[in-house]
């Protein structure tokens, strides 16, 4: 059975160095070059510090964000900037105790951006944002120059990311080999990039729709991502779409059309959902829509494996799910 | 026209005992259990290089393997909740001998031999009561069990002998399992995982725990460090996305979390496969499913990590570490990880030295 099933992978094109080229030009560099934009527009927007014209900045950004961030490889995780541009998921309220110290004490640290870069990664990003333009908080000088804090910092990380992709990352991932500091083969660029779209489909299935769905008996609509401000299943279509792509990217001349008729089903059921914060996840009968949106997914992440993964080498790990 | 190795396994098979060392088979610095192409099971020895010294068959999947100190023998241990081990005669393959877990008793896949090499020790479940034992096994009288005493804890995982004390260090990882329920955690409300230091008889010395609020954190993984102190590798069983920092270290009798910042601690997907004592002082950690190995100061905390998917295997090797992977690969642990070998094999979760 098993040469059997070896035999079968064996005989599956693998993605060509052509796929890796298609991704990194028509799909990293334009995302990150659309988020940096989209940051440096919100500080535009923050500069009067009214509130509408700030969270129209916070969603478009929020929006950018989604197209990046399932790149968790590269200069992200180089410079370490995952969780100061988005902290979530946040089991501890994290972001309102970090928010909390910050205002209590009115700490000057919101006036420098290389201070600002010291505070708790928590109170960083697009989360805390989000509970600056739609929490319970009263609007206080403070939280204005906080929240035109936050709007720096989140534009300065995204032009670093994008510079560090452009200028550099970009070749690296390109030309793999024994001169290359972080990418010795193609084989470990392909692998690197299909772990960047399965860990990708999994946090969606696990974390963005696992988290409020929780179980049957104890549903958790307050743990959907981004629920203040509504956008729940707007990141989770958002992040169908950009997965969609860079699948798509990555594949290149190899069809996979388990995966695309996967993608295309799993999208049009969270485009036809219509809880934008996922509160029905408590409600046995809309609960239903969101369980079948999740199985959609679970439906990609299978054809994925099948049609991508398999085809480079790539099993389900023999440590990573064994256990000890 | 019988080349030496095969000389020498005539020699053993036929009774004689020849002072074999590890060089006759083929001068492994490590052992890795491993999984082949076939899907059948070996255990690998590996030199310094990254080179495969040899593969004997195993019958199953094995997880961590104990090095006599001086013979090339070698106990593989099957993946927990098993009850057997064997002993491997690392030259000709022969298998030495079959250790079972004596009735109502499991092992848990680690184990270390005492200094002297006469005695193995292993770690185990005493089903009935749940209390975690250390097995006392005689190695020249054909491997009998002579003993047992308490590990000072539940769940004994990893344990190791620290030379500069001549002590044993236990990691009650703190997690009661059954064997008729496979690896269901039946405890985690109350779990309080523990180091314990040991002498060889078994008289207690030492025994630390993180604060109680921590105690969802399973301490499964420790390496020794020459001077005595003990690096520990935590697997956190609350909401991964609350873990805390996983890395420690035991020293002056206190047991502390390294620093590490919220984007490090998260790489780790709560869960520290493997730690090795690096003899530069510092400390690695592996996370095969954050498909990462960490380097941490003992001082200082984390300071720098590298991707690797499915990482696991970490030791010492000469003035650095060596790693292992279940996609086949061998690295060099440095100021960053290097390849130096790629082998047609699945590395399981630890690489132990020589």
């Amino acid at each position: 059975m098993r040469r059997l099933l070896c035999a079968a992978l064996l005989a599956l094109p693998l993605p060509s160095m052509a796929g890796v080229g298609a991704v990194v030009s028509d799909h990293i560099l334009p995302a990150h070059a659309g988020f940096a934009a989209a940051t440096e527009e919100l500080v535009t927007a923050s500069a009067a510090c009214q509130r509408p014209q700030m969270q129209a900045g916070y969603h478009a950004a929020f929006d950018a964000w989604m197209g990046v961030s399932h790149i968790q490889f590269g200069p992200i995780e180089a410079e370490g900037l995952s969780l100061a541009i988005a902290f979530w998921p946040d089991p501890k309220n994290q972001t309102e105790k970090a928010l909390g110290r910050l205002i209590a004490a009115e700490d000057p640290a919101v006036n420098d951006p290389a201070e600002f870069a010291e505070v708790s990664v928590a109170a960083q990003g697009l989360m805390a944002l989000e509970s600056l333009l739609y929490g319970a908080r009263d609007e206080t000088p403070y939280t204005c120059a906080l929240a035109q804090a936050i709007a720096r910092h989140l534009a300065q990380s995204a032009a670093r990311l994008e510079a560090a992709w452009r200028e550099r990352h970009a070749a690296l991932l390109m030309h793999p080999g024994p001169e290359n500091d972080i990418y010795t083969s193609q084989t470990e660029v392909q692998r690197v990039l299909y772990t960047a779209l399965s860990t990708g489909l999994e946090f969606l299935h696990d974390q963005r729709l696992g988290r409020p769905l929780g179980t049957y008996e104890r549903p958790r609509p307050t743990r959907a991502e981004a629920r203040r401000s509504a956008r729940s299943l707007r990141n989770i279509t958002l992040n169908l779409q950009a997965l969609q792509a860079f699948a798509t990217a990555l594949a290149g001349q190899q069809d996979m059309p388990k995966s695309r008729a996967a993608f295309a089903e799993a999208i049009a059921r969270a485009e036809s959902l219509d809880d934008p914060a996922l509160h029905g996840v408590a409600d046995p009968a809309a609960r239903l829509r969101a369980e079948v949106l999740q199985q959609g997914v679970a439906a990609v992440q299978r054809a994925v494996a099948e049609e991508i993964g398999a085809g480079l080498g790539v099993r389900a790990g023999f440590n990573a799910l064994d256990g000890d | 026209m019988p080349n030496r190795r095969s000389f020498l396994a005539g020699l053993l098979a036929s009774g004689m005992t020849a002072e074999l060392s590890w060089a006759d088979a083929g001068g492994p610095s490590h052992l890795a259990a491993a999984m082949r192409p076939d899907g059948r099971y070996v255990l690998a020895g590996l030199r310094p290089g990254g080179e495969l010294a040899f593969t004997q068959p195993l019958p199953g999947r094995g997880h961590a393997a104990v090095a006599h100190p001086t013979r090339p023998e070698a106990v593989a241990f099957a993946r927990r909740p098993g009850t057997y081990a064997l002993v491997l005669d690392c030259v000709s393959g022969r298998v030495l001998q079959e250790l079972s877990a004596p009735a109502g008793h499991h092992f848990y896949g680690h184990g270390t031999f005492s200094q002297d090499g006469t005695r193995l020790l292993t770690t185990e479940n005493h089903v009935a009561s749940g209390q975690g034992r250390i097995g006392i096994w005689a190695r020249d009288d054909g491997y009998a069990r002579v003993g047992a005493m308490p590990s000072g804890g539940i769940g004994p995982h990893e344990m190791l002998r620290l030379p500069a004390r001549s002590l044993l260090a236990v990691a009650n990882g703190g997690i009661l399992t059954r064997p008729e329920t496979g690896r269901e955690k039946l405890n985690l409300a109350t779990m309080r995982p523990n180091l314990t230091l040991m002498r060889d008889d078994g008289e207690i010395i030492d025994q630390v725990a993180l604060p109680e609020a921590l105690h969802l954190s399973s301490l499964r993984h420790i390496a020794g460090f020459t001077d005595g102190r003990v690096a520990c590798g935590f697997q956190w069983e609350g909401d991964p996305f609350d873990s805390p920092a996983l890395v420690g270290l035991y020293k002056d009798g206190a047991l502390r979390l390294l620093d590490s910042p919220p984007e490090a601690t998260r790489r780790l997907a709560a869960y520290v496969g493997s730690v090795a004592a690096l003899p530069d002082g510092r400390i690695a950690a592996t996370s095969p499913r954050g498909g990462v190995v960490q380097i941490f100061d003992p001082t200082l905390g984390f300071l720098s990590q590298s991707p690797q998917a499915d990482i696991c295997g970490v030791a010492a090797s000469g003035g650095a570490g060596l790693a292992t992977d279940g996609l086949g690969g061998v690295h060099h642990v440095g100021k960053r990880l290097t390849r130096i070998g790629q082998h047609d094999l699945a590395f399981d979760n630890h690489l132990v030295a020589i």
